[in-house]
C-alpha cells in the first residue's frame, strides 16, 4: 500500500496539491494559535477560571452529549431504515429527511423558545406543562434535531453499501432482527456513524447564536465575551486553542473507530441486502419514526415563522440575498467537494504528511466562524504587509487593499471552516473501494484512468456529492464569518434573517429563515435524484 | 499592526492627546496619502463607505434620502460592533472605512482606543445635543439615544412600588426579576453606569442582588422579558425602552396583549436619572473620502435622519428639537436621564464584565 503504484494510488503530483490545500485551509486557524501563543495578554484568563471557565466547560459538555446523543440515535435509526427497509413513504421520505440540515439551528432556536416561553402559545395550550426550550439541554436538543442528517446521511450509505452476510448469519443463528441490527449492522456502520457525530458534537461546540439565545453559556460564549468584554482577541484565541484541542479529542476519538472498524468495514456491492418490507402497525411506526424529527426539527419551527411571516411585512433586497447566498454556497461547495476527494485520495498513500493535512484541515471545524475569520483577517492583511514594502518601492503607494472583504477572503473562511465536513464523507466513501476492487481491475488491465472513472466514481459518487451538499448547506447557514468579511453591499438571506431574529423580529426574520432551506431545496433535489438512481 | 508599520500608533497618540495638532499631522501624513490617490479615482462618482453595528429599517431610508439629497453613494458593510473594528484595524491604513456606526457607547469608546477614528470638531453639527452624548476628545458624536428602563407587571405590583435602579435589588423582589444574559452590550453599560456612580464594590452589591432576585436564568432577548412578565413567571424586567414601543406598535395580537400587562417607567428619576445609551459614529482615521463621510454624519444630524429614529425605530433623537409623529414613544417621553458622559460606559466595560462573571450573573 505504501509503495508508488499501489493499487488506489492517484499520481503523486494529485496528493500533493490534495496536502497543499489542506494545509491551506488549516491556515486560519493556525493563524489564530499564532496569536494566542505570541501575543501578550493581561490577567483576564485567570480571572475566568476563578469565576466561568468552570460553567462554560460543563455547560459545552452537556451540549456536546444531548446533540450528539440525539443526532446519533436518530441518525443511525433513520439511516437503517431508509437503507434496510421498505415501507410506503420512503422514497420520498429518504431525500425529505436531509432537508432539516437547511434550517440554521438558531433559527430553530428562535422559534422554539418563541413557541414554548412563558405565555408563548405551547405554553398556553398546555397550562404551562409544556417546558422552555433553553438551557444547555435546550440548545443540544436544537442541535439534535437539525444535524442529525450528518449522521443519517453518512450512516444510510453505509447500511446500503453493506453486505446482508453478517447480519443473515446472525438472523440464521436465532438473533431477532433488532439483535441481528444491534450485533452485525451496527458495529459496521460505527465508523460511518462516528465521523457524523464529530461533525454534530463539533458544530455544536462552535456554534454561538443558538447557545447565546437559549441562555447555555458554553466555551464558544465566553470566547466571545473575553473578545468583546476584554476587547483582547488574544485571550479569545486562547479559549478557541481549548476548542481546537477538544476537536483534536474528538476527531482522535473518530479515527481510533474508523481503524478498529475497517476490518469489517470492506464493503462489496455485489450482494446487497434484500429489504425488510414493512407494513402495518411497523410501517406506521416506522412512518412516525420519520416524521417526529422532520417535524420538531423542520415542520414546527417553520409553520411558526410562516405564521408570523402573515402577521408582518416582508422584508426587501431578498431576491439578491437569495442569488448572493446561492453563489457563494455553490462556489464554495464545488471547491470543498474536489478538496474532500483529494484528500480522501491523497489519505490512501497514508503518508504522515496527508495524514496531518487532513486532520489540520479539519481544525476549523472546532472554531466559531469568528475567529476562523479573524485568522483569514491576520493572514490576509499579513500578506498584504509583506507585498507592501516591494510594492511601494515600485509603485511608490500601499499595496491596495486586494483580499480582505472579498468573495474570495469569504470562501476562504467557508473552506477552513467546513473543509472537514468534505473531508470525512469523502473518505468513508473511498473506503467502499477496497484495494481487491482496485487490484481485480488492474489484473483485467485496466488502466488509472479507467479504473477511476468506471469503479471508484460510481462507487463514490455519491458520498462525494452529499459531502458537496453538506458544504453547501453549511454555507447558506453560516453567520459571523460572512458578517465579517462580505464585502459592501453583499447581504445574504442568513445575515438578514439574523439582523431581525437578534432584535427578536421574528416576523420580518421569518421570511429569510424560509428561504435559506427553500434555496437548499433545488440542489438537493437534484442530489437526491442522483442518489436514488445510484440506489436502484 | 499595520498602523504600527506606519510608525503611528495611535493609542500612544491619544495619550498625547494634549500635543494632537503635532502627532496627528505627523500621523495622518500616509494615510493622506492613499485617501487622495483614491478621492481622485472616485472624483465622478462620490461614494462614502460605512461600517454599521446597525441593521435597522430606519437606516436603508436614511441612507437612500441622503444619497438622494447629496448625490453620494454609501457603500455598506454591517456586523457587530467588535467584528467591525477587528476588520477596521486589521486593514489598517488601507481600509476603506469612511465612516463607523455602532450601537453601544461602550463600543465606539473601544474603536476609539484602538486609534480608528480620526478627531474632528463636531460642535458644528450637535448644537443642541447634550454635552455627554459627545466624546469629550472629538473622536465621535451620537445621534439617537436608547434608555435602559424597567417594566413592572400591572397586576402584581403597584405604581410606585419600584422607582430606582437600586430597588431591584432589594430583597423584596427576591424570584421576580427577568433580565437577559449578562453578554448583552445594553446589561454591560448598565452596569458600567452603576460601576461609574457607585464604584466596583457597590455595583457588585447591586448585580449580586439582582442575580439573587432573578426568577428564572436569563434568557431571549428584551422581548421576552416582557413576555415573562405578561405569562407570570416574574414580576419585574430590564429592558430597552424601544422594545416595549415596537410591542405596542406592534400587528402580533400576542405582542400587544404582553405590552399592554405592563406597564414601564424610567427609573431613578429623583436621583442618576435613566441610564441612557447611544447610537454614535465617528469618521475613521483613514477614511479615504473624510468630506463625505462628515457629510453623512451630519445628514444623521439632520432633521430628517432625527425624525426617522423616532418614527422608525423608537429610538430618542439626540435633538430635542425635531418634530416627529410617534404617539407610543412621546406618551413615554420626557424623562430625566443619567448625565454621566457616554464614553464612561466604555471606560467601566470590562469591570463591570468582571462583576457579571464574579456574581454568576449567566
Amino acid at each position: 500500500m505504501d509503495k508508488a503504484g499501489s493499487p488506489s494510488r492517484l499520481p503523486g503530483r494529485t496528493s500533493g496539491l490534495a496536502v497543499l490545500a489542506a494545509l491551506v485551509c488549516a491556515a486560519p486557524v493556525l493563524a489564530v494559535a499564532w496569536i494566542a501563543l505570541t501575543r501578550d495578554s493581561g490577567d483576564y484568563l485567570q480571572h475566568l477560571a476563578q469565576t466561568r471557565l468552570p460553567v462554560y466547560l460543563t455547560t459545552s459538555a452537556l451540549v456536546a452529549l444531548v446533540a450528539g446523543g440525539g443526532a446519533g440515535l436518530i441518525g443511525t435509526g433513520l439511516g437503517w431504515l431508509m437503507a434496510r427497509t421498505e415501507f410506503w413513504g420512503r422514497k420520498t421520505l429518504s431525500w425529505i429527511l436531509i432537508l432539516p440540515l437547511a434550517v440554521p439551528a438558531y433559527v430553530a432556536a428562535y422559534a422554539w423558545l418563541d413557541l414554548s416561553q412563558a405565555g408563548g402559545p405551547l405554553d398556553a395550550a398546555t397550562g404551562g406543562w409544556f417546558p422552555t426550550i433553553r438551557g444547555g439541554v435546550g440548545a443540544g436538543l436544537m442541535f439534535a434535531l437539525v444535524l442529525y442528517p450528518y449522521v443519517y446521511l453518512l450512516a444510510r450509505d453505509t447500511f446500503a453499501g453493506q453486505s446482508a452476510d453478517a447480519y443473515n448469519a446472525a438472523r440464521t443463528l436465532g438473533a431477532g432482527p433488532l439483535t441481528a441490527f444491534w450485533r452485525t449492522s451496527l458495529p459496521m456502520a460505527r465508523p460511518a456513524v462516528a465521523a457524523g457525530l464529530a461533525l454534530v458534537a463539533m458544530e455544536s461546540l462552535a456554534d454561538y447564536g443558538t447557545v447565546s439565545h437559549l441562555g447555555a453559556p458554553t466555551l464558544s460564549i465566553g470566547l466571545i465575551r473575553a473578545w468583546s468584554g476584554a476587547g483582547s482577541l488574544v485571550d479569545a484565541a486562547r479559549l478557541s486553542l481549548v476548542l481546537v484541542f477538544i476537536a483534536l479529542v474528538v476527531f482522535g476519538l473518530e479515527r481510533a473507530q474508523r481503524s478498529r472498524a475497517r476490518s469489517v468495514n470492506a464493503a462489496g456491492r455485489h450482494k446487497p441486502a434484500p429489504r425488510l418490507t414493512l407494513r402495518g402497525g411497523s410501517a406506521v411506526a416506522a412512518l412516525a419514526a420519520c416524521l417526529t424529527p422532520l417535524a420538531l426539527g423542520m415542520i414546527i419551527p417553520l409553520g411558526r415563522l410562516v405564521w408570523l411571516a402573515a402577521h408582518t411585512e416582508a422584508a426587501t433586497g431578498l431576491a439578491a440575498a437569495s442569488l448572493h447566498s446561492l453563489t457563494l454556497a455553490g462556489i464554495t461547495a464545488l471547491i470543498a467537494a474536489a478538496l474532500g476527494l483529494s484528500t480522501a485520495y491523497a489519505l490512501r498513500s497514508r503518508t504522515a504528511i496527508a495524514t496531518l493535512a487532513a486532520r489540520a484541515a479539519g481544525l476549523g471545524y472546532a472554531v466559531p466562524g469568528a475567529v476562523a475569520a479573524v485568522g483569514v483577517i491576520a493572514i490576509l492583511s499579513g500578506t498584504q504587509a509583506l507585498i507592501d514594502p516591494a510594492w511601494r518601492s515600485l509603485t511608490g503607494e500601499v499595496f491596495p487593499i486586494l483580499l480582505t472583504g472579498t468573495g474570495a477572503a469569504l470562501v476562504f473562511a467557508y473552506l477552513s471552516r467546513f473543509a472537514a465536513a468534505a473531508i470525512s464523507p469523502a473518505e468513508t466513501a473511498l473506503a467502499r473501494v477496497t484495494p481487491s476492487l482496485d487490484g481485480a481491475a488492474r489484473t483485467l488491465g485496466a488502466t488509472r484512468r479507467r479504473r477511476v472513472w468506471h469503479i471508484h466514481w460510481p462507487l463514490i459518487a455519491a458520498g462525494v456529492t452529499s459531502a458537496g451538499l453538506l458544504v453547501f448547506v453549511e454555507v447558506l447557514k453560516e453567520l459571523p464569518a460572512t458578517m465579517i468579511l462580505r464585502p459592501f453591499n453583499y447581504d445574504t438571506l442568513a445575515i438578514i434573517a439574523h439582523n431581525f431574529a437578534s432584535d427578536e423580529r421574528l416576523g420580518e426574520a421569518a421570511v429569510p429563515s424560509l428561504l435559506i432551506p427553500l434555496v437548499a431545496l433545488l440542489p438537493m433535489i437534484f442530489v437526491a435524484r442522483y442518489l436514488s438512481r445510484q440506489d436502484r | 499592526m499595520h498602523v504600527n508599520q506606519i510608525g503611528c500608533d495611535m493609542n500612544s497618540v491619544k495619550l498625547l492627546a494634549a500635543a494632537a495638532g503635532l502627532a496627528l499631522a505627523a500621523c495622518s501624513q500616509p494615510a493622506t496619502d492613499i485617501a487622495s490617490d483614491q478621492t481622485e479615482a472616485a472624483a465622478e462618482a462620490r461614494v462614502v463607505n460605512v461600517y454599521s453595528a446597525r441593521h435597522y429599517s430606519s437606516d436603508a431610508a436614511i441612507y437612500a434620502a441622503f444619497t438622494e439629497e447629496t448625490g453620494i453613494e454609501v457603500n455598506l458593510v454591517s456586523a457587530s460592533g467588535d467584528q467591525l473594528i477587528e476588520r477596521v484595524r486589521a486593514d489598517g491604513a488601507r481600509s476603506p472605512a469612511d465612516v463607523i456606526i455602532t450601537v453601544d457607547a461602550a463600543r465606539l469608546h473601544r474603536a476609539e482606543q484602538a486609534g480608528l477614528f480620526a478627531a474632528a470638531d463636531y460642535s458644528d453639527l450637535a448644537s443642541g445635543i447634550g454635552a455627554n452624548l459627545i466624546d469629550p476628545e472629538g473622536y465621535w458624536v451620537s445621534f439617537a439615544k436608547r434608555s435602559r428602563v424597567i417594566a413592572y407587571s400591572n397586576d402584581r405590583v403597584q405604581p410606585g412600588e419600584i422607582t430606582t435602579y437600586a430597588d431591584l435589588a432589594d430583597p423584596r423582589w427576591e424570584g421576580r426579576i427577568c433580565v437577559r444574559e449578562s453578554g448583552n452590550a445594553y446589561n454591560q453599560s448598565l452596569l458600567a453606569s452603576m460601576v461609574a456612580h457607585l464604584g466596583e464594590d457597590g455595583a457588585q452589591a447591586w448585580a449580586q442582588g439582582i442575580v439573587d432576585n432573578m426568577a428564572r436564568e436569563p434568557q431571549g432577548g428584551d422581548r421576552t422579558q416582557i413576555n415573562g412578565i405578561a405569562a407570570g413567571e416574574c414580576d419585574v424586567a430590564i429592558l430597552n425602552h424601544y422594545y416595549y414601543a415596537m410591542m405596542v406598535n406592534s400587528d402580533d395580537p400576542a405582542a400587544q396583549a404582553a405590552a399592554a400587562a405592563v406597564t414601564l417607567f424610567f427609573p431613578s428619576q429623583e436621583t442618576t436619572g435613566a441610564h441612557v445609551n447611544v447610537s454614535g459614529a465617528g469618521i475613521a482615521v483613514n477614511a479615504p473620502h473624510p468630506a463625505e463621510a462628515r457629510e453623512l454624519i451630519a445628514f444623521f444630524l439632520g432633521d430628517y435622519a432625527q425624525r426617522a429614529f423616532a418614527e422608525m425605530t423608537n429610538e430618542i433623537p439626540v435633538r430635542g428639537d425635531v418634530s416627529w409623529d410617534n404617539p407610543t414613544l412621546a406618551a413615554m417621553l420626557p424623562f430625566t436621564e443619567d448625565d454621566l458622559n457616554v464614553s464612561e460606559l466604555g471606560d467601566h466595560n470590562e469591570t463591570a464584565q468582571r462583576i457579571f462573571d464574579r456574581v454568576g450573573w449567566q
